[in-house]
């Protein structure tokens, strides 16, 4: 399983990478917005994605609609980890195709608990 | 004007003429023309300054976004700085929290560990009797579920101490909207002082569409705005309406 983080502040970048270690996710890799994060999902190998909303290049809803529109990255699930809490803001996500939707300040288990609901959903499809 | 100064010109010559032959019709009719033609220039001075003075209005209205700048954006500033300093300080103080109650388990851990060596060594020299050994046992004996607890704790405390990190992305997100701004400050004063200066400049007044779902950041007050949820479970609640 190969997650990508995406957020443009690298303290949250590792953050959110210790947490998965902690949840057993080892393998992570980074990009700081979407456009740097595109390439890498295009590349294929990721399983993954958790990106932050508010980032200067390509912002994070921007990317999901991308990574929905692709047929090769339409199914990778993703989760949005970002301070963006407007009521407009998560249903345009979830209307995007979001998987789940986690706002900042977060604690270790609501991003355990979020991360576990995707893919419960997932085994269960 | 050139045509007014002909008119005047014209009048003037036939005043002249009607004053010399005696004709007062044509003196009142041609002082009618002069005096008409004189307030038609004084109306048409009056109204330049008035569209000047209009013009000059309307630069100062295509500045109304620093009257806005300063009304609200200000204010709402001042708001957001003291946003990062109390997070910067909560963070810290989290930090320290942690810190304050993990050293005296690992200083617990240390103690109890050299006690117990110090022991193992006099064990393993054969300088340990049979009550002491059974007092050793004990001690081990207790020492490793300790071992296990505290190293649980230091890890889930450690955990805290980086999720408190978090603070850097949230204060750096409105810190950027802060620099935003003073940019924004700096770009209109530079604005206002080129039309003190009278080098006008007619800027299109531009009309930024506002975009419902742009990214904006931790939201600063959100308790006071019913547009924006408040924690994790009215997110979960807004989702799980939307169906998820």
């Amino acid at each position: 399983m190969k997650i990508l983080i995406v957020d443009d502040f690298s303290t949250m970048r590792r953050i959110i990478k210790n947490l998965l270690r902690d949840l057993g996710f080892n393998n992570t890799t980074e990009a700081d917005d979407g456009l740097t994060a595109l390439p890498i999902l295009q590349a294929g190998g990721i399983d993954f994605l958790v990106t932050d909303w508010n980032m200067p290049g390509m912002q994070g809803i921007d990317l999901l609609k991308a990574v929905r529109a692709d047929e090769k990255l339409s199914t990778i699930p993703v989760l949005m980890v970002t301070a963006e809490t407007k009521r407009e803001q998560i249903i345009v996500a979830a209307q995007a195709g979001v998987n789940g939707y986690v706002v900042k300040p977060f604690t270790a288990a609501t991003l355990k608990e979020k991360i576990d609901k995707i893919f419960e959903r997932i085994d269960a499809q | 004007m050139e045509i007014n100064k002909t008119v005047q010109l014209e009048a003037a010559r036939a005043l002249v003429t009607a004053l010399e032959s005696d004709n007062e019709a044509s003196v009142e009719h041609q002082l009618a023309i002069l005096t008409q033609s004189q307030e038609s220039e004084l109306f048409h001075e009056v109204g330049k300054l008035t569209r000047e003075l209009h013009d000059a209005m309307n630069n100062f209205n295509l500045e109304s976004r620093l009257v806005d700048l300063t009304e609200n954006d200000m204010p709402n500033t001042r708001e957001r700085l003291n946003y990062v300093i109390t997070t910067t300080e909560d963070a810290a103080h989290k930090t320290l929290g942690y810190i304050d109650q993990t050293l005296p388990l690992a200083s617990e851990l240390k103690l109890t560990a050299e006690k117990i060596d110090e022991s193992w060594h006099r064990f393993r020299m054969r300088e340990m009797n049979a009550d002491e050994f059974r007092l050793l046992s004990k001690e081990i004996e207790v020492y490793l579920p300790e071992v296990k607890q505290h190293s649980e704790q230091i890890h889930a405390n450690l955990s805290e101490m980086m999720l408190a990190q978090g603070f850097q992305d949230l204060t750096g997100q409105v810190i950027r909207q802060v620099i935003d701004l003073v940019e924004e400050v700096e770009d209109n004063l530079v604005r206002l002082v080129k039309i003190a200066g009278k080098h006008i400049e007619n800027k299109p007044k531009d009309n930024k569409e506002v975009d419902p779902i742009k990214a904006e950041g931790p939201q600063i007050n959100a308790g006071d705005n019913p547009d924006v949820v408040n924690d994790q479970d009215e997110v979960d609640d807004l989702l799980s309406s939307l169906g998820f």
